[in-house]
């Protein structure tokens, strides 16, 4: 653990610790009969996974109302069912929000963001999602960087794949331990994963 | 056709080391402020529509009434919530109250997680809630906050998010009514916004949002997952990466990172060229920022000037003492020696005397003499050797007279002597042997001395006759040797290389031993089958020597290899005659820190000591300054596989709005940056100028900031919830248990409804 910060010595810091404490101070204005739901704190990729589920089966009963047996479905831009891989889910999902913002320009809507998008239509997903809302890869040709020093590089090492600027750089890549080469291609997000 | 071919000029001389940093940066300390204040002045004089606005933001949160220009509280969402062993009581502190006590730090929780801005602890939450609430001083007399309540969130956010805060702020806390809304659109609303594209480039994410005649198209918006928290995180990496040692947890903390990258680094307008100059030695003191971290120094035993001469006393003292006991002693032995001399004497007189042999013989056996030859020899032995110490003793070595033993008993042929003749003859033989093997050698080392010096008087007459010559094949033969360790160097990493082709020639050796038709050995008609007559010409064994890998580690052994002591002598001839050679030219400085781009990027332009502890503590920010914050222009230099911010504006503004060119063309004369990122300096001219270059000439663009990038988000909350917020965007508690948990209401400064 970190030290005491310099400027106190053990009085003044015990003084402190008790002006500074919130549990002693009376909060009134809190429910006290109020519990929190258990197993409330989920990080984005559970929330994430939640909610394509829930939408995935939304999408699922708005398909099959009214009918017993479930078509397959007539309409060619819609999916039935969301792929199970989470990650091909979510893309499933922004591919569906853009195929109904662009039928929605088709029939003349523009500017669908400000009404709650139309969930009216059948088999659509929501209009505007977090994850849809993530900017696609680039298109443009990425430049080349030298991992050791950050300036722009002409050549790339064909053993390790680390990109440098000159012989001098080189010689230092070459000698890099293993370790080392991947802590600069995960800066770059180039390293092996060993799953 | 005649050929020009240009000289090309080597660089000049050797780059002058800078004068020592003056300005050396040191590492934050923990960013402990204080105690924020509790004032409940205003919330008594308040409405009850006074609104708490919350900045809820993953930097800091920002809170205060609305009726105040500005946030009167501002901390991170930090909580640490521990009992205390010793006082034996539970224990809570939040925001950079935290810092005050390392063990607080060391239990500090995020409501965030890092790299998102989404909310993960929801206990930090309501703590943090609670802070800000006694803080205002709500009273909570009836068991409720009293005052409505605005808070930022995310753009897009979650379903699950909004749904466990409202529940927070209508169960928990029994808030009248809630609004939400998203920050940057708050912040372009304070800065009198209505059609523009805005950027928000925070701690966890940049947003561009397209707004049109105050309504923002939340559909075409984007987000880039970078911002200051992953500035900080990538710059610990580069600098992990760096200095491989230095940067090992808990001697930099992630605050410190964070003030560097606040406080050096900065947007450059063209990241090509800058960085290709970045490490140019002329102003590099300028562009490199020298960080100091804590150090501890070594410990230097420092004698005083007293104490070593009293050091080198003692040392002489002791040795003179030892020399006077060896000289006594060796005094004594000479004294014992010359008695036993006498003794012998003695004897041999005796013997003279004594006529029979038997006494003769009885004398020699009490001496353990075989004969007297043999007690002569004794005698002659000591007086030589009495002679010799006496000489040293005396200090004047001389010659001794060197008679040539003689062998009287080799001449006689073999015939003629008897058995104990020829025994004596051959120890006569073997002793002559010795002796004249012996002066064979003197004789050679003696003629080798002779030769070398003339060697050595040729090579001077030759330099002195035609210096410039001479100079030249000294040079031929440094360069000769420097090669001969460059291929011996190269010839090592090749071995190690398994493709290579010196490896692999070494490969075909040791197959070809240990094969049983060995190539190239041809059968000798006559010879055994097995026999492939290996080793009968010596130069075979050599192979053993050409198929060791290890090659050049043991160079010391063979002196042929020894080019370092074979290049000290070379230079050391060359300094000594040559006028141009001079210390530097000497192969140690030609490897010319000044003039290495590794140097500069690791230590800049100023010299290193490897021993001294401040120095090895100390890193270096050039390049990192500008690669950092360069990240969201090109989010393919960290690995970030999204487009950058300029391109997803031109993905926005030319293909998605490609239906309605006046709005794009109203849109880019108001492209507005906010957000904690856009305080690097140099990037609202970058984005200007990267703008400018995609987009057609005759578009009007123009690019303006915020005036405070980090407050104007809390401050357009607070003019919103005081104007036209009253009536549309809160959401009350009624409605909220009426209509279910995810409700809210748009407004046209918030999220759409998902």
């Amino acid at each position: 653990m970190a030290p005491i910060t310099t400027a106190s010595n053990e009085e003044t810091h015990a003084a402190l610790l008790d002006t500074l404490d919130m549990y002693k101070i009376h909060k009134p204005f809190r429910n006290p009969s109020w519990r929190p739901a258990q197993r409330r704190n989920k990080n984005l990729k559970q929330i994430l996974s939640e909610a394509q589920r829930t939408q995935q089966s939304i999408i699922n009963t708005q398909q099959n109302s009214g009918a017993s047996t479930p078509l397959p479905p007539t309409d060619g831009s819609t999916t039935p069912s969301l792929h199970p891989n989470p990650a091909q889910a979510s893309q499933d999902l922004s591919r569906l929000v853009l195929e109904k913002n662009l039928k929605q320009q088709q029939n003349g809507t523009i500017g669908g963001a400000t009404t709650p998008g139309g969930l009216g239509v059948a088999g659509a997903g929501p209009s505007v999602t977090y994850t849809s809302i993530a900017a696609a890869p680039s298109l443009k040709p990425k430049k080349k960087y030298c991992d050791i020093t950050g300036l722009p590089a002409k050549y790339r090492d064909p053993k390790t794949g680390l990109n440098y600027v000159n012989a001098e750089v080189y010689a230092v890549v070459k000698n890099l331990t293993t370790g080392q080469v991947q802590e600069y291609l995960a800066a770059r997000g180039a390293n092996t994963v060993l799953k | 056709m005649p050929h020009y071919t240009y000289n090309i000029i080597p660089q000049s001389g050797r780059n002058s080391p800078r004068p020592a940093a003056t300005h050396i940066h040191n590492v934050s300390e923990p960013p402990y402020s204080g105690q924020l204040p509790t004032d409940p002045t205003t919330y008594r004089h308040s409405s009850p529509s006074t609104a708490i606005i919350i900045d809820n933001g993953s930097s800091s949160v920002r809170a205060g009434w609305s009726s105040d220009p500005t946030p009167r509280l501002q901390f991170p969402p930090l909580m640490a919530r521990y009992t205390d062993r010793k006082l034996n009581r539970k224990l809570t502190f939040i925001g950079s109250e935290i810092y005050f006590d390392g063990t607080a730090r060391g239990q500090a929780k995020n409501i965030y997680e890092p790299g998102s801005n989404i909310a993960n602890n929801w206990d930090v939450q309501e703590g943090l809630l609670d802070y800000v609430f006694a803080k205002l001083g709500i009273d909570g007399r009836n068991g409720e906050v009293d005052r409505p309540v605005v808070m930022t969130e995310p753009l897009a956010n979650l379903g699950y998010t909004r749904r466990t805060m409202s529940e927070i702020l209508f169960e928990l806390y029994n808030v009248p009514s809630a609004a939400y809304g998203v920050d940057s659109l708050f912040s372009y609303d304070y800065n009198g916004g209505l059609t523009g594209l805005v950027v928000s480039s925070a701690n966890t994410s940049t947003h561009l949002i397209p707004v049109v005649d105050r309504q923002p198209l939340i559909s075409h918006a984007t987000r880039l997952d970078w911002g200051r928290s992953q500035c900080a995180e990538y710059l610990q990496r580069l600098l992990k990466a760096k200095y491989p040692g230095l940067l090992t947890s808990g001697k930099v903390t992630e605050t410190q990172i964070e003030d560097l990258v606040r406080a050096h680094c900065y947007v450059s307008t063209d990241y090509e060229s800058e960085a290709l100059r970045m490490l140019d030695w002329t102003g590099l003191e300028d562009r490199d920022c020298m960080v100091q971290l804590p150090f501890q120094e070594k410990e230097v035993v420092q004698k005083t000037e007293e104490e070593i001469r009293r050091a080198e006393e003692k040392r002489k003292e002791g040795g003179r003492r030892l020399q006077e006991q060896a000289a006594k002693m060796r005094l004594e032995k000479l004294v014992r020696k010359e008695q036993e001399l006498e003794y012998f004497k003695q004897l041999q007189e005796q013997i003279a005397e004594v006529t029979t042999k038997k006494e003769v013989r009885a004398l020699l056996d009490e001496e353990e003499f075989k004969d007297e030859a043999d007690l002569e020899r004794r005698i002659k032995e000591m007086e030589k050797s009495i002679r010799k110490q006496r000489n040293k003793d005396v200090g004047d070595l001389e010659e001794e007279p060197e008679e040539p033993p003689s062998y009287p008993l080799l001449d006689i042929p073999d015939a003629e002597l008897d058995e104990a003749g020829i025994r004596q003859k051959k120890a006569q033989r073997l002793l002559k042997s010795n002796h004249d093997a012996r002066v064979r050698a003197k004789a050679e080392k003696e003629a080798e001395k002779t030769r070398q010096a003339e060697v050595k008087r040729v090579d001077d007459a030759r330099r002195e006759a035609d210096l410039d010559s001479w100079l030249d094949e000294r040079r031929q033969a440094r360069q000769d040797i420097l090669q001969r360790i460059k291929d011996r160097d190269r010839l090592k990493q090749d071995l190690g290389n398994r493709k290579s082709q010196a490896s692999q020639m070494r490969m075909k050796h040791i197959a070809n031993l240990a094969s049983d038709n060995p190539m190239g050995r041809k059968r000798r008609r006559g010879q055994n089958a097995d026999d492939d007559g290996f080793g009968a010409d010596d130069a075979d064994w050599t192979i053993y020597r050409d198929i060791q890998a290890g090659r050049g580690q043991d160079d010391e052994d063979d002196e042929e290899e020894d080019f370092g002591a074979h290049l000290k002598a070379v230079e050391a001839q060359l300094l000594e005659h040559d006028p141009g050679f001079t210390e530097e030219s000497t192969r140690d400085s030609q490897r010319d820190w000044t003039k290495s781009l590794v140097h500069a990027f690791l230590r800049g332009p100023w010299p290193f000591d490897a021993e001294s502890a401040k120095e090895s503590n100390q890193f270096h920010l050039n390049v990192e300054r500008i690669r950092v914050p360069e990240v969201v222009f090109q989010p393919s230099i960290a690995g970030v596989d999204q487009a950058g911010i300029v391109e997803i504006a031109e993905d926005i503004l030319m293909q998605r709005l490609s239906g309605m060119p006046e709005a794009r063309d109203a849109m880019l004369k108001d492209v507005f940056l906010t957000g904690g990122y856009a305080l690097f300096q140099g990037f609202e001219e970058r984005l200007r100028e990267e703008l400018r270059a995609v987009l057609p000439f005759e578009v009007a663009l123009g690019v303006r900031k915020a005036q405070d990038p980090v407050l104007d988000a809390w401050k357009g909350a607070a003019k919103w919830a005081e104007g036209e917020g009253r009536g549309q965007g809160f959401v009350t508690r009624e409605e909220w248990q009426e209509m279910g948990g995810e409700y809210m209401k748009e407004h046209r400064l918030g999220n759409v409804f998902t």
